[in-house]
C-alpha cells in the first residue's frame, strides 16, 4: 500500500466524523511538518506551535480535500504557508522591551531569550537521545543496522532495500522493526519513564 | 495478535508499508492506544538521529494539543467537526433565511411601532388644531404638518413611485381630503419596503422627526402663513 492510499483511507475516514483518524495523520506527520516548519523558525517550541496551527488549519480544511494531490503534498502546502505567516506576523510586531530598562539583569536576561533558538536543557536531552540512538545502532547486527540506514538515511522503500540486499521484502520488514525494537529497548531504558521527561523540557 | 506483530505493523505502517486493510486496523488501535503512540513518537526519534537531524526530540504531544484544541475551538464556537459537517450545502439557504426573518421582524416592529404612536401625534397636536378657534382675528394654520402635507402622497406616488414628502400630517383631521396619519404612516413603511435602505431610513426619520418636532401642548404656533381667506 501506498504512503497516498492509506492516507487517502484516514482522511475519507476523518471526513466521515472519525476523530481519531485525523489524530494518527497528526502522530504520522507531526514530526516532518515540525522538521519544515524549522525551515522558517529556528526555534523547535515556535515551530511546534505553527505545526499546531496548520494541523488545525488542514483540519478545517478536510472536508475540501478531494485527493486531487496527496495528503501530505497538501499538508505541506498548508504548513508552509502557516510558517510563512507566522514569520511575517512576528516581523511586523516584534517583541519590544525597554532599551532604558534599568535593571541589567533583566535586560541581559530578555536578549538572551530572544537569540537563544532551544533552552540548554532541550540541547543536552537532545544530545542524549542522539548518543543513546547511535550507540544502540553501532551495536546492532550488520543486516539490521543496514536495513534500518538504508531506509532511515537513504529513504528506499522496502521493495529497494529487498533488491539492494538481495532479500525477500518480508525479511526487510523484520529486519527494520528488528533494529528499531534494539534501538527503542535502549530509549527506554535511558529515558525510563517514556515521554515524561521530554515532554517535561519540550 | 500478539504484540510484537503489532508492533512489527506498527513499524511498517511508520514506513508507508502497510496493507491497506491491516493500516485501517492499526489506525483505530493507534487512535486509543497511547503506548503504541509513544513508541510512533520513539520511531520518528530514531529516524531524526540517524538523519542527523537537530532539535531531536520524543514527541507525542503535538497530536493530543491539536486534538485539545480543535475540542475547545468546537465547544466554544459551535464550529462543527472536519466529518461532522453536513450541512455545508444548506448554509447559505439559513443564511439568507436568517437575513429575510431578520429583516422582516425589523419592518413588523417598525410598523407596530409607527401604529402606536399615530394616535399620540394626533392627540399631541390636538390643541394646534383649535388655535385659530382661540384667536379669530388672527386667522392662521399651523405651519408644521398640514402645511407640508397639502399635496397628499398617495396623489403623487403613483407619477414617480416615489413620494415627494414623507412629513406626517398633523391636523390631518381636520383638513379634508387628507388621508388620516395612522394610514399614511402605513402607506409610507409599506411604500418604504420598496426602496433602497437609505430611502427607508430616510422614510423613518422623517416620521420620527415629525414626533419629536412636534411643539409643546401649551406652546403657540409659529404663524407661517396667514392665510387671507
Amino acid at each position: 500500500m501506498t504512503a497516498d492510499a492509506s492516507d487517502l483511507s484516514l482522511v475519507q475516514r476523518v471526513q466521515r466524523g472519525d476523530k481519531g483518524a485525523f489524530d494518527v495523520l497528526v502522530l504520522k506527520y507531526q514530526h516532518k511538518v515540525v522538521k519544515l516548519v524549522m525551515r522558517y523558525v529556528r526555534n523547535p517550541a515556535e515551530a511546534e506551535d505553527i505545526a499546531q496551527d496548520a494541523f488545525i488549519k488542514a483540519y478545517r480544511a478536510l472536508p475540501q480535500f478531494r485527493g486531487d494531490s496527496a495528503f501530505y503534498t497538501w499538508l505541506y502546502r498548508i504548513a508552509i504557508n502557516t510558517a510563512k505567516n507566522a514569520v511575517v506576523a512576528r516581523d511586523r510586531n516584534p517583541v519590544d522591551f525597554d532599551l532604558d530598562m534599568t535593571n541589567n539583569d533583566e535586560s541581559y536576561e530578555m536578549q538572551g531569550r530572544l537569540k537563544d533558538s532551544e533552552t540548554p536543557e532541550a540541547l543536552v536531552l537532545t544530545d542524549e537521545i542522539r548518543t543513546t540512538v547511535n550507540a544502540a545502532i553501532a551495536n546492532l547486527p550488520d543486516d539490521l543496522r543496514t536495513a534500518i540506514v538504508l531506509r532511515e538515511l537513504e529513504g528506499l522503500s522496502y521493495e529497494e532495500i529487498a533488491a539492494t540486499m538481495d532479500c525477500p521484502v518480508g525479511t526487510v520488514r523484520s529486519r527494520i522493526f528488528r533494529a528499531r525494537e534494539a534501538i527503542d529497548s535502549r530509549l527506554r531504558e535511558v529515558f525510563e519513564g517514556g515521554l515524561g521527561r521530554a515532554e517535561e523540557i519540550g | 495478535m500478539s504484540k510484537e506483530e503489532l508492533e512489527s505493523q506498527l513499524s511498517a505502517m511508520f514506513d508507508d508499508e502497510l496493507p491497506a486493510p491491516e493500516c485501517e486496523l492499526l489506525a483505530r488501535r493507534l487512535a486509543r492506544d497511547e503506548q503504541l503512540r509513544e513508541r510512533w513518537g520513539r520511531y520518528a526519534a530514531i529516524g531524526a538521529c540517524v538523519r542527523g537531524e537537530p532539535g531531536v526530540r520524543l514527541q507525542t504531544s503535538l497530536a493530543g494539543k491539536v486534538s485539545a484544541a480543535l475540542k475547545q475551538e468546537s465547544a466554544q464556537n459551535g464550529v462543527p467537526a472536519a466529518g461532522g459537517d453536513k450541512r455545508g450545502w444548506f448554509t447559505p439557504w439559513v443564511t439568507s433565511l436568517a437575513g429575510l426573518a431578520s429583516a422582516a421582524a425589523v419592518a413588523a416592529v417598525a410598523i407596530l411601532w409607527m401604529r402606536s404612536e399615530a394616535p399620540a401625534l394626533v392627540a399631541h397636536n390636538a390643541p394646534l388644531q383649535n388655535a385659530p378657534a382661540a384667536h379669530p382675528a388672527v386667522r392662521m394654520q399651523p405651519a408644521t404638518a398640514p402645511q407640508l402635507a397639502l399635496v397628499t402622497p398617495a396623489a403623487r406616488v403613483p407619477k414617480s413611485h416615489e413620494p415627494d414628502s414623507y412629513v406626517t400630517p398633523a391636523a390631518v383631521a381636520q383638513v379634508p381630503g387628507l388621508v388620516p396619519p395612522t394610514e399614511l404612516a402605513n402607506y409610507i413603511v409599506a411604500h418604504s419596503a420598496y426602496s433602497g435602505p437609505l430611502m427607508r431610513r430616510n422614510a423613518l426619520s422623517a416620521l420620527v422627526a415629525v414626533d419629536s418636532a412636534a411643539p409643546p401642548v401649551n406652546a403657540q404656533p409659529i404663524p407661517a402663513v396667514v392665510t387671507g381667506k
